[in-house]
């Protein structure tokens, strides 16, 4: 948290380097407290506002999940908002209008009123006037008649005209000339709080009437209300000027406008209601089959083939259930074709290797018998029987083979595991290729056998595995060592096999594991394995619950390794050993020695997880293939504790402390042998590849 | 087929669902043509009363701006007249005494400045002139008066203050006729007769004048428990112990939710009984009953308990009122001189003989009077020289006259009799030598001669109230006849017979020349048929006190001989005219009833 401030208080007083200059005292001190707010509001810096943020917005997250989920509250939600707003607005306007239409009518009738209620009061002064002024004035040259009685005749006489629809309220004018009259009402209207004291300067100021809108205070404990008061000045037969209001109540106007607004307010509610109910219903009618489609369509992928959509009447839905079950169906017979086609195939593989036994058998006994009387036959005879023996063994051994991977295809394979030391095994693969490798000049090494290794697995099947990678590295690696290598971690054990012959080209780490493969298919197949042996090999790993994988690098060599869980149906996380070993020529920080890399990156891992199908796919892809071999690249061993928790890294981690490390490995033999074997590399590479699948 | 025929009455079905809704909402589309019953509730009209609003005077105020300010302030509804007293001196306001008078002018005090050319030596004098129409004294009794009003004003202008102000101001309020109008109303207060003669005590009323603004209920209150005016005072006896008073603390009364009105009364009215008590809660529900109509309960607390409380039909039992009598019939001479009724308050036109020896036509009578029980009439002959009292029975005879005249001419002889409540017959002998006023107690044959020291003319008639205390006279002094109330004083005299005597009569109409007919309509108000000096001939009402009610006057009708009304308002006005018994139902206009003279109700 206070990172996050000291993180972002540099970016404002960086944002403007070029300001300081102009910036004076106060103007410095406005501009900190500038920084300080947009600091805390922009950035949130404020621990105390996000954690009202985070406060409000908890509650809220359900919601936004639904709104962001249902398509059917949004369109409800938006169909609900925008009606309001229609209603609301067209309440706006139409309340408008009829206030203006009922004040307009009540303005003119209550000016009328008034007009005529002036004129009364202005005729009976003059009248007044005549009849006193014959005497009255004529006694001491002033008019000194008494105004007091007048006026509150005339206030009742102008107000007895309109009771309830009108009061009438007189003010002294402003200069409060002739007598000091007081206030009149009628109605037990308050005068002096009834009528704005605008109104009554304008009065002041000129003849002509005016009029204002007030609110109408009475003295009793009526409520007041609004009302319109309409005033002149007006002279008394004194001729001395007094203010006349008219007060005209507005309450039955009001009445009718709250009348339209109920009603407005009514018809608005359930417009609304009946609007979002209708959108309600027809996303509904639209939503539920797209709902119940993607349900179908769940289930499709998840390997339900047999699931349909629920198809009523004939209507757009109908139809696009229509397309969408012929789809699954279409799906359904397709790969049930294939399926068939599949089992056919293997069927036919398993049934052409039993019914090529009895034959061979035949033709082996024959065979056996000839090569026992080859002595007798002239030299070009001779070969041709032991050819003949040599091609029938091959044959044998490919129509076990076949036999043993279709056994695998169908599922038939039975893994009989029970707790074995791995020691032993390799002890027993190694003595077992002793013969090929002296012939071969090639001493093979067993590394970390000093405690056992055991876990439970099949030892047979173990044996064929190992035995396969030995031959095969003591086959390929020009006669220098073989080093196996065992250790155990976790919940995983691993044997990995060492050899520094030619190794691998990219991208032919995963292909080694393919059926029949070989380095160059043009060549035909004369000599070697039969090709099989490493597919045996994957799918006796798969058995396993574990992994074979394989890595090399081009004269560099290449390392196998078996990865086994320690108990049957134990999930692996990670070898023991790591697939790239410490002395390859890459961690040597040889890579750029050689521009033959062609890719530029000697890195020719391959991962082919026995346990992950998904692997297959990312195999494909070299780049996804690096990230992809990440997480076994990780070496539990490494790491401290037990390493039954195996945390992944980027490969570039472990490969820097690695490269720190390859350089004090022997790096210079391997270099000189891998610059050496590079010239010859290419028949080598023939030939190993051709051998490759041997066992 | 049977498919066919439920789908046929199904759809018929709809489309009557749809009909009746259809109708069903034009129903409510329109408006209504009939529905439930339900009561109004009557909202009281408000009056546009117009009120002035008192204006402090303003500085540097001019002279004639001080007294107009001050006029116009006692027009204003200022309790206590607060704002008034701002325009006097200091002096002036501690003894300036608004309660004392108040003075009605015609139009309006003018105000007339003497010598304004002293105005610089700081102290003027106006004068205040006008012509009087009534006065109303301390005790708020109206009296009508005349003649010019002149008083003086006197202002000094304040040394310190250079302002003026008044210093010599008359006692009193005084105002223009429409402003009293405006700012006054008239109540009666009741009080009991004070003869005792029946059970209940009859009340009667003193119409008073209150400021009707200013917190009328507790005004009337106060009045009321101060005792009854001068005039009447010899006559009625209060339910009020002496010395009693609104207790001080008293706030302004109003009635409860429930129309009960508290009056908290001194420590001097807790020493009554129950029935002291109830006969004052009978006086405060009768004084109040048309003031504030809301009071339906009084509850009398004294010295901080409660002493009793009275409901208003309560009342009617501790006290009654002649107003609370409603007559059976209308009684009235047919052609043929006999004594014919008819039922009261119906629009009967059909009369019938009374029963007795009057109905019978055996005597033709000029005038009648019927008692007020009913039971017994009194008639005039049709030479108007001798008085008949009869039972009202079917087949009692028709005795001797009991009264006699020795007048020159019919118009000089025995006027219409009146009773009274007790039962006694009043009648006046015109005779021009010896004018007499005749009661008979009980309607017995033996005369008493009614005293009249201060009654200066002959009585051409004689209606008596129902309280008995009260007697209206038409007095014919030369050309003049005019309507006098006079005040009954009955004392026992030494021979066993009473004493009777008619006091301070004095004028209800002073502005009627001519009054030809009159009847009471109410405790404290007549009906009276006369005509002004130079004008034409009217009915109108008046109160006792000769001010004018403020009820609109009954519609004109020409050639009106007699008159005749009820205290009990419901009951239609009657008069005899050139078109015979005509009467005048309320809110309507004159109905010929029938033929036939002296129409009268009981009384």
């Amino acid at each position: 948290m206070s990172g996050d401030s000291a993180a972002s208080a540099p970016r404002p007083s960086g944002g403007r380097p070029g300001r300081p200059v102009g910036r004076k005292a106060p103007g410095s001190r406005w501009g900190r407290l500038l920084d300080g707010g947009l600091l805390q509001g922009g950035v949130q810096g404020s621990p105390v506002i996000r954690l009202f943020v985070r406060w409000v917005r908890r509650p809220l997250l359900p919601v936004m999940r639904l709104w962001r989920r249902n398509i059917q509250l949004k369109v409800v939600a938006t169909t609900l908002l925008m009606s309001l707003g229609v209603v609301l607005l067209l309440g706006f306007v139409v309340i408008g209008q009829v206030r203006n239409g009922l004040l307009d009518a009540k303005v003119k009738a209550s000016q009328s009123q008034a007009t005529g209620g002036f004129a009364v009061a202005r005729q009976q002064a003059e009248e007044d006037e005549s009849v006193t002024g014959e005497d009255g004035t004529a006694i001491d040259g002033r008019p000194s008649q008494s105004v007091i009685q007048w006026m509150s005749d005339l206030v009742e006489s102008l107000s007895s005209g309109g009771q309830g629809a009108f009061d009438v309220v007189t003010l002294p004018a402003a200069d409060e000339s002739g007598s000091g009259r007081g206030p009149r009402a009628s109605g037990e209207v308050n005068p002096t709080a009834s009528v704005p004291a605008a109104l009554r300067e304008r009065i002041d100021s000129g003849p002509t009437a005016a009029q204002s809108y007030t609110r109408i205070v009475y003295d009793t404990k009526k409520d007041s209300q609004p009302g319109l008061v309409i005033g002149k000045q007006v002279n008394d037969p004194n001729g001395d000027p007094y203010q006349l209001y008219y007060l005209f109540p507005l309450t039955q106007e009001e009445k009718s406008l709250s009348l339209v607004k109920g009603t407005l307010a009514t018809a608005g509610l359930f417009v609304v209601v009946l609007l979002g109910a209708i959108a309600w219903l027809v996303v509904r009618q639209v939503v539920t089959p797209v709902r119940m489609a993607a349900g179908i369509a769940e289930r499709l992928s998840a390997g339900r083939l047999q699931e349909r959509m629920k198809v009523t009447g004939e209507d757009d839905i109908a139809r696009l259930g229509e397309a969408f079950n012929k789809m699954a169906q279409n799906l359904h017979l397709k790969i049930n074709q294939l399926e068939d086609l599949s089992r056919m195939q293997r069927r036919f593989v398993s049934d052409v290797s039993h019914e090529l036994r009895t034959p061979l058998t035949t033709v082996r006994m024959a065979a056996d018998v000839i090569h026992e009387a080859r002595e007798d036959f002239d030299p070009i005879t001779a070969r041709s029987a032991e050819l003949l023996a040599d091609q029938i063994d091959r044959f044998e051994s490919l129509l076990a083979d076949l036999l043993e991977i279709s056994r695998f295809d169908a599922g038939a394979a039975a893994l009989e595991a029970e707790p074995i030391d791995l020691r032993e095994v390799v002890r027993r693969v190694v003595s077992g290729a002793e013969p090929l490798a002296e012939r071969k000049g090639t001493r093979v090494r067993i590394v970390g056998d000093q405690q056992p290794v055991v876990a439970e697995a099949d030892a047979r099947r173990v044996e064929r595995v190992l035995r396969n990678l030995v031959v095969n590295a003591v086959e390929h690696g020009e006669g220098r060592d073989v080093v196996v290598k065992l250790a155990a971690a976790g919940g995983a054990v691993a044997v990995a096999v060492r050899d520094y012959g030619v190794g691998l080209k990219p991208g032919e780490a995963t292909r080694v594991f393919s059926r029949f493969w070989r380095a160059d298919p043009a060549r035909a197949r004369t000599t070697g394995g039969t090709g099989l042996g490493l597919s045996i090999a994957l799918e006796d790993a798969r058995l396993h619950g574990g992994w074979l994988q394989a890595w090399g690098e081009p004269g560099g060599g290449s390392q196998f390794r078996l990865t086994l869980p320690r108990t049957a149906d134990e999930p692996l996380r990670g070898s023991p050993i790591p697939l790239e070993p410490k002395d390859s020529r890459r961690n040597s920080g040889l890579d750029d020695a050689g521009p033959a890399h062609g890719g530029g990156d000697g890195e020719k891992r391959a991962t082919v997880s026995a346990r992950e199908p998904g692997n297959d796919a990312s195999a494909r892809d070299p780049l996804a293939l690096r990230q992809a071999a990440g997480p076994p690249t990780a070496d539990p061993t490494a790491l401290p504790g037990s390493g039954a928790r195996v945390v992944s890294r980027p490969s570039g981690s472990t490969r820097m402390p690695s490269g720190s490390q390859g350089g004090a490995d022997p790096a210079g033999r391997q270099d000189a042998g891998g610059e050496g074997g590079r010239s010859e590399g290419r028949d080598v590479d023939r030939d190993g590849e051709a051998s490759r699948g041997r066992r | 087929m049977g498919g066919g025929e439920r789908g046929r009455g199904a759809s018929a079905r709809a489309v009557a669902y749809a009909t009746s809704g259809v109708v069903l909402l034009a129903g409510c589309a329109s408006m209504p043509d009939s529905g439930d019953l339900r009561g109004v509730e009557s909202t009281p009209r408000q009056d546009a009363q117009v009120r002035v609003f008192a204006m402090p005077p303003s500085d540097d105020a001019t002279p004639t701006q001080i007294v107009q300010g001050f006029l116009e302030a006692l027009t204003s509804d200022d309790p206590d007249y607060r704002t008034a007293r701002q325009y006097l001196t200091r002096e002036a306001a501690k003894a300036w005494r608004p309660e004392l008078s108040t003075t009605v002018l015609s139009n309006g005090p003018d105000a007339q400045v003497e010598a304004p050319e002293q105005q610089n030596t700081g102290s003027l004098s106006y004068t205040l002139t006008g012509t009087q129409v009534a006065t109303v004294d301390a005790q708020q009794a109206y009296a009508p008066a005349s003649g010019s009003y002149d008083k003086p004003v006197h202002l000094t202008r304040d040394a310190r203050t250079e302002q003026w102000r008044i210093d010599v101001v008359p006692q009193g309020v005084v105002m223009g006729k429409s402003d009293f109008q405006r700012n006054y109303m008239s109540v009666n207060k009741y009080y009991f007769a004070s003869d005792n003669a029946s059970t209940p005590p009859m009340t009667v009323a003193d119409p008073v004048y209150v400021r009707s603004h200013v917190d009328p209920t507790t005004e009337m209150v106060r009045s009321l428990i101060k005792g009854p005016t001068t005039w009447l005072k010899p006559a009625v006896r209060t339910g009020f112990p002496v010395g009693t008073a609104l207790s001080k603390e008293a706030a302004p009364l109003t009635p409860d939710d429930r129309g009960k009105l508290t009056v908290p009364l001194n420590d001097k009215a807790g020493e009554a009984g129950t029935g002291r008590c109830e006969e004052m809660a009978a006086q405060l529900l009768f004084t109040l009953r048309t003031l504030s109509p809301a009071v339906e309960e009084v509850e009398v607390r004294a010295g901080g308990g409660p002493l009793c409380s009275l409901a208003r039909s309560g009342a009617e039992t501790v006290a009654t009122r002649g107003a609370l009598h409603q007559p059976d019939y209308l009684y009235f001479v047919d052609e043929e001189g006999r004594l014919v009724r008819i039922t009261s308050g119906t629009s009967d036109t059909d009369p019938a003989p009374a029963p007795g020896a009057l109905g019978e036509g055996e005597k033709a009578l000029r005038s009648v009077a019927v008692a007020r029980d009913e039971r017994t009439a009194a008639g005039v002959s049709v030479d108007g020289r001798s008085l008949y009292v009869a039972p009202l029975v079917a087949g009692s005879p028709l005795g001797e006259p009991v009264l006699q005249s020795t007048g020159k001419t019919e118009e000089d002889r025995l006027t219409t009799p009146s009773w009274d409540a007790r039962g006694g017959l009043w009648v006046a002998d015109g005779n021009a030598d010896e004018p007499r006023l005749y009661l008979l107690e009980e309607g017995s044959d033996e005369p008493v001669e009614v005293h009249t020291p201060e009654l200066d003319g002959r009585v051409r008639a004689v209606r008596v109230a129902a309280d008995g205390v009260r007697i209206a006279l038409v007095v014919e002094k030369g050309d003049r006849r005019s309507l006098l109330i006079g005040r009954i004083d009955r004392e026992d005299g030494t021979d066993g017979r009473p004493t009777v005597t008619v006091l301070d009569p004095r004028s209800a109409t002073p502005e009627l020349e001519q009054v030809t007919a009159m009847s009471w309509a109410g405790d404290s108000r007549l009906v009276v048929v006369g005509r002004e000096e130079g004008g034409v001939e009217q009915m109108k009402y008046v109160e006792v006190d000769g001010s004018t009610p403020d009820v609109p006057p009954p519609a004109a009708l020409t050639g009106v001989k007699a008159v005749t009304a009820s205290e009990d308002e419901q009951a239609p006005l009657m008069a005899y005219s050139v078109d015979g018994i005509v009467r005048l139902p309320t809110g309507a206009q004159w109905q010929k009833v029938t033929e036939g003279t002296a129409p009268v109700y009981p009384g």
